[in-house]
């Protein structure tokens, strides 16, 4: 299988020399093309924060590593800082093996990523919007989406929150059924509160208020995420009003006690409140805890979350290896029978044509009214003679059980009728 | 005679696919295995069907409905559980629970199973349509109440989890607090209003069918003071706004005393509201 794929990836390079190798749409459509024009049948190319990798079906079998390397480092003017050792390369087999790895969400970064599968399937449309794809291409694509599909169907590899901000959205959605009809204040502007916050917009929370010190930041974020701003000093206020509150505020003690909530919970009708303490130090005494209907969580409930979410994915592992080698399989029988597909087709060519050449010639020597007789025969005679070899072919290509066996009897075949030779004879 | 084989054959396997019922959402509930996900939903409709067909079965093999002893009505009962799952289930997508409320279904019919009779000489009364409203109504009505205790158990282990730190399966396989507070709640107004209507039809019905009708009978009292406690409970919950971790637990606490008072009172020799 002439497949050959070349990258950098998180594995091989830092951050800075991802950063020099990726390529925005534009250069991804130069790339494409120049790869297609100087090595490879198919191809295309798969571009993200994490990766820059280039798949295709080479032209010739061998193909200069060094060559295609260049052409991307060329293509990136990045011949400062980026080494050839920064580069992997896969051929055949584990070429196949590496890019369902990377849809599957097993190589990427945080184990389980959801977006690498459609980051690839975008990287798909692309090559297909520039003509560089191919039969063989476009089905190895269809089995990688499968594979991203399966593993996220029958498996919970992608399941939980792997950072704290979306641990604390994960913990809201086990509290609250619609997230839409809830209000949350987030109180100082630190960098993982306003992302918690962002994260909670991004699910659609019906209000925002901010709180800060610095008012200008508070407004400054409400310009971007809509909502209202609270004065610093009305914090305990707000609370009777909001479902959610992410603290993050620099401060010695506690911004809010429990003698807050006792009083704040009475006023809202002891409906639950959800605190996000992300401080440190924490702002809100823990001693709230206690409080029925208050759920409180520091940093280190968070990240026991985003800690046990890790293992889970973990052990998922092994189910989605058994995906990857179930579709790697399914995959290379249907690659073998490519082999077999255009001998068959090959050796019927051959046949019809030695049947047409010798009916031609001696058709005259029938009755007109037999002629056809005579055409439905030698087809009958072809077509027999032909059944036994093609079944067996057929059988070895669809059982994938002689991988070997089918080549060596496509070989035979091939070389007992000439098929292939003659055609290169006569060229 | 056949009707009868088959009713016979239907007692003593409906304990055992309900308890492969339950063993086939548990599995889903705690391992999240793919092909028993698939499986169950078809199976409990299977099973659902078999059930009504026994209980059908009954009615004619024994020319009455099944709602002359208690382990006759605790078929039914288990029949109503499994029938208002299904309605949950697809109305409301939440395929975790089952586990817990068709786990209840499985002692009722299991109990029923061991001990019900073939009674086939029954008084007069016990054919009116009436009557088959008024036991349907309390059926529905016990049914809500049980569900309703049941989401509380769920939202009580869910919120402790979450209180805690300690997200465990529960955690990760049951929907959020609020849905299963919502669940429990409108099982429980359903339950009670399904009960009013039995206890309203029972009122007008009982003293023309039974001259020793007494509203004295520890039956009646029992259950109207199942439908008072439930009464106070819906409306300080609506009046006085009480939400969550409380309410719950007060669902639980009238599902006991429901247990608790039906089974003291359906042993008691005195009432006249047996139908046996």
């Amino acid at each position: 299988m002439n497949l050959f794929s070349v990258g950098i990836s998180h594995h091989t390079a830092s951050v800075d020399v991802r950063e020099r190798m990726w390529l925005s749409a534009d250069e991804a459509a130069g790339v494409l093309s120049a790869l297609k024009e100087h090595f490879f049948a198919e191809c295309m190319v798969v571009s993200t924060c994490n990766r820059t990798e280039v798949y295709g079906v080479l032209r010739d079998g061998d193909v200069d590593e060094g060559a295609v390397k260049r052409l991307l480092l060329d293509a990136k003017k990045a011949d400062e800082g980026v080494r050839p050792d920064h580069f992997f390369t896969h051929h055949a087999g584990a070429a196949v093996h590496h890019l369902f790895k990377v849809a599957a969400g097993i190589d990427s970064m945080v184990i389980g990523d959801i977006q690498i599968l459609n980051q690839v399937k975008e990287a798909f449309q692309s090559a297909g919007e520039h003509h560089v794809l191919g039969p063989i291409m476009n089905r190895l694509m269809q089995a990688t989406l499968h594979v991203g599909k399966r593993v996220r169907t029958e498996t919970t590899l992608c399941e939980g929150a792997v950072s704290v901000s979306y641990a604390a959205v994960e913990l809201a959605s086990k509290i609250f059924a619609d997230l839409s009809r809830k209000w949350a204040l987030l109180i100082g502007a630190g960098e993982t509160g306003e992302l918690t916050i962002k994260h909670l917009a991004g699910k659609g929370i019906g209000h925002i208020k901010i709180a800060n010190r610095t008012r200008a930041k508070a407004e400054a974020l409400v310009a971007e995420l809509g909502g209202t701003v609270v004065d610093f000093e009305q914090i305990v206020d707000a609370l009777r009003t909001v479902d959610i509150v992410v603290t993050s505020v620099n401060s010695p003690s506690y911004v809010v006690q429990p003698e807050h909530l006792y009083s704040v919970m009475r006023q809202r009708g002891n409906n639950p409140l959800f605190l996000i303490d992300i401080g440190v130090p924490r702002n809100i005494n823990p001693a709230s805890r206690k409080i029925e209907n208050v759920f409180l969580y520091d940093m280190d409930s968070l990240n026991a979350i985003v800690d046990r979410n890790l293992e889970k994915r973990n052990a998922e592992l092994p189910r989605v290896t058994t995906i990857i080698r179930q579709e790697m399989v399914e995959f290379f029988r249907w690659h073998r029978s490519l082999q077999v597909a255009p001998t068959i087709q090959d050796l019927h060519a051959a046949f019809e044509q030695v049947r047409q050449q010798e009916v031609e010639k001696n058709i005259n020597r029938f009755r007109p009214e037999d002629r056809e007789l005579v055409e439905l025969v030698t087809r009958r005679i072809v077509n027999k003679l032909l059944h036994q070899p093609l079944s067996m072919l057929k059988e070895g290509s669809e059982n994938g059980s002689g991988g070997p066996e089918t080549i060596n009897r496509v070989k035979v075949l091939r070389e007992l009728f000439g098929i292939g030779i003659k055609s290169k004879r006569d060229e | 005679m056949v009707t009868k084989t088959f009713v016979d054959i239907l007692v003593v396997a409906l304990p055992f696919l309900y308890t492969g019922l339950v063993t086939v959402y548990g599995i889903a509930f705690f391992r999240n295995a793919v092909t028993v996900e698939r499986l169950k939903r078809p199976y409990m409709l299977a099973l659902l069907v078999l059930h009504l067909v026994y209980l059908g079965l009954r009615t004619v093999a024994f020319d009455h409905p099944p709602i002359t002893t208690v382990y006759e009505i605790m078929t039914l009962l288990s029949a109503a559980m499994t029938m208002a799952y299904v309605y949950l289930e697809f109305r409301t997508n939440i395929r975790n629970t089952g586990f817990f409320i068709l786990g209840l279904a499985l002692i009722f019919q299991t109990v029923s199973s061991v001990f019900i009779k073939d009674l086939t000489v029954i008084p007069e009364y016990l054919h009116s349509l009436v009557l088959g409203f008024h036991v349907s109504a309390a059926m529905l009505g016990y049914t809500g109440i049980s569900i309703a205790a049941v989401y509380g158990l769920l939202y009580l282990m869910l919120y402790h989890e979450i209180k805690s730190s300690r997200f465990g399966v529960i955690y990760s396989r049951l929907p959020n607090l609020e849905t299963l507070e919502t669940m429990s709640h409108k099982a429980e107004v359903f339950g009670f209003v399904a009960l009013s209507v039995a206890i309203v039809i029972g009122l007008f019905w009982l003293p023309r069918v039974f001259r020793e009708f007494s509203y004295l009978d520890p039956k009646l009292v029992g259950t109207i003071a199942i439908w008072v406690l439930y009464a106070i409970g819906l409306m300080s919950k609506r009046r006085l706004g009480w939400q969550g971790r409380k309410t719950m637990i007060l669902a639980l606490v009238g599902f006991a005393f429901v247990f608790i008072a039906m089974a003291v009172i359906n042993i008691s020799p005195s009432s006249f509201h047996t139908f046996h």
